[in-house]
């Protein structure tokens, strides 16, 4: 009896982690679809707005959803703080170290973003502009292999979760 | 302490710096000169010192602290609200306000376009010009400039050198015309609509549209426009009585002037010079003088032992100090 919920602990467990690593495959170029769009609304408020870049920043938040949400309104929140005398460069990457864990995207995904950070609200608006551009082109790289890879492991993730679960219930039986 | 909140646009190591100097000091200072890679420099009452490493004044140049080139980024990045693509007219125009009425000029390499400077890059001097509020400058000025047959004041042109207090007073003037505290016995009328056209957002120190100074209940700002362009707006939708503009010296400002004259509005503008004479060498303002369109002049000057100033009539004659604007009615035409 004991050993019967022990192997049905054991496959569930296997299934949901399955599942988790399928739904990372699958966020991963939802969030990055996300974050490109934000960018684009980003470029508007900067080049038709002239939006200071911590209000810009905290719109943009307001209309995301987590774990997007929270880079932007994180780095805005540090940008009105008059005590934390922070550059925008500084509160922009801190938001995104702070804030990463919680998205489903990955290292080169960051490193774009996190570059991005050098050039924030330090330049006049056509090469604001243009490293927007240039991150968002990037991005959308990003985007085409992380949907090559959900295509690819997804369904995969998910039948070897269940799969790995079986497996390790019939070696210790 | 509130008169010394510009402090925090500092980067931390140059607001220690700032902080170390004793408060009277801290209080008197005009301008904090920032030059990446060269001494820290302030200028106070008049002198300039630079700042030491350690925090305490000095003289000699190579005692000074030297902002880095990282000082320089972030006190950029402060001054524009870290957005510097919202300051681009600011950065054709070299200087930047930021709240509280403060104005930092700029200095850099200059980036052309079609051979007009499109804006700056490399931005490594700033000037900061700590503005003052100094309440009841214009106290002792005001009555001269009274017009007691129309109950309003006379067509003035106010002539100082830079840093002579010339924003100062029109600001303070503009308080009281709009509060109606005339400082005389004999004028006894209502405060006027004042409408101050704010070029360089130093007279109202307009942060998001809203003065930061004390300009009067019956005053309206029209922040970061053109002079000319600015005053046939005031004309035309706010009705002054009384516009104050600044340092007016190009052709189209004299047209608005004369507009405004015609409009029945009463004009306070200032000028850069020592003397009347410096004035009168300028032709838009030799044309306005010599056509007799301002009916007092007041030239300012500001001595170690405190400011100076002297009235003249249309004709530019020297008014005695003593004894003139209290004859009422005597400053007419």
């Amino acid at each position: 009896m004991v050993k019967l919920i022990g192997a049905v602990l054991v496959i569930v467990s296997g299934t949901l982690f399955g599942f988790y690593q399928a739904a990372q495959f699958a966020n991963r170029p939802k969030q990055i679809r996300a974050f490109i769009l934000a960018l684009q609304r980003l470029e508007t408020e900067i080049l038709y707005g002239f939006t200071p870049l911590a209000d810009a920043l905290g719109k943009i938040g307001q209309q995301l959803t987590d774990p997007l949400k929270s880079i932007f309104t994180e780095a805005a929140r540090r940008l009105t703080d008059h005590r934390s005398s922070v550059t925008a460069q500084e509160s922009w990457q801190f938001a995104v170290e702070e804030q990463w864990k919680h998205t489903a995207m990955k290292q080169s995904e960051k490193n774009i973003i996190y570059q991005f950070g050098f050039t924030l609200g330090t330049s006049d608006r056509n090469d604001q502009i243009k490293h927007i551009r240039l991150a968002i082109n990037q991005l959308q790289h990003e985007e085409a292999a992380a949907q090559n890879e959900q295509g690819r492991y997804e369904k995969m993730c998910r039948s070897l979760g269940l799969l790995a679960g079986a497996l390790i219930v019939i070696l210790i039986y | 302490m509130k008169s010394t909140t510009w402090v925090s646009i500092f980067p931390s190591s140059i607001q220690e710096l700032l902080s170390k100097l004793p408060e009277p000091i801290l209080d008197r200072i005009e301008e904090v000169r920032v030059r990446q890679e060269r001494p820290l420099e302030l200028n106070y009452a008049g002198q300039f010192h630079y700042v030491s490493r350690r925090g305490v004044l000095t003289d000699v140049p190579h005692e000074g602290y030297r902002p880095t080139r990282e000082d320089g980024n972030r006190l950029l990045d402060f001054i524009t609200n870290h957005s510097l693509y919202t300051m681009e007219e600011e950065l054709r125009k070299g200087y930047i306000t930021i709240q509280g009425g403060h104005r930092i000029g700029l200095a850099g390499r200059a980036v052309l376009t079609k051979g007009h400077v499109d804006h700056l890059r490399d931005i490594t001097s700033f000037n900061i010009r700590i503005a003052r509020e100094m309440q009841g400058v214009g106290d002792s000025i005001i009555p001269y400039l009274l017009d007691f047959r129309h109950q309003t004041v006379n067509h003035t042109l106010i002539v100082s050198p830079p840093q002579h207090g010339k924003t100062t007073l029109i600001r303070d003037l503009a308080r009281l015309m709009s509060t109606g505290q005339w400082r005389h016995p004999e004028a006894k009328w209502k405060g006027l609509k004042v409408g101050v056209v704010d070029e360089r957002s130093e007279i109202a120190g307009c942060m998001k549209g809203v003065p930061s100074f004390d300009v009067g209940p019956r005053t309206d700002v029209l922040d970061g426009c053109p002079k000319a362009e600015g005053m046939m707006m005031m004309i035309r939708s706010m009705s002054p009585d009384v516009m104050l503009v600044d340092e007016i010296g190009r052709p189209e400002d004299a047209e608005a002037i004369r507009e405004a004259l015609h409009a029945g509005i009463r004009v306070i503008a200032t000028a850069h010079g020592g003397e009347l004479e410096d004035v009168l060498r300028r032709p838009v303002l030799n044309k306005l003088m010599s056509d007799e369109l301002f009916q007092s002049y007041v030239v300012l000057r500001r001595s170690g032992r405190g400011m100076s100033r002297r009235f003249y009539d249309a004709r530019r004659r020297l008014l005695h100090p003593d004894g003139l604007a209290m004859k009422g009615g005597g400053m007419d035409g």
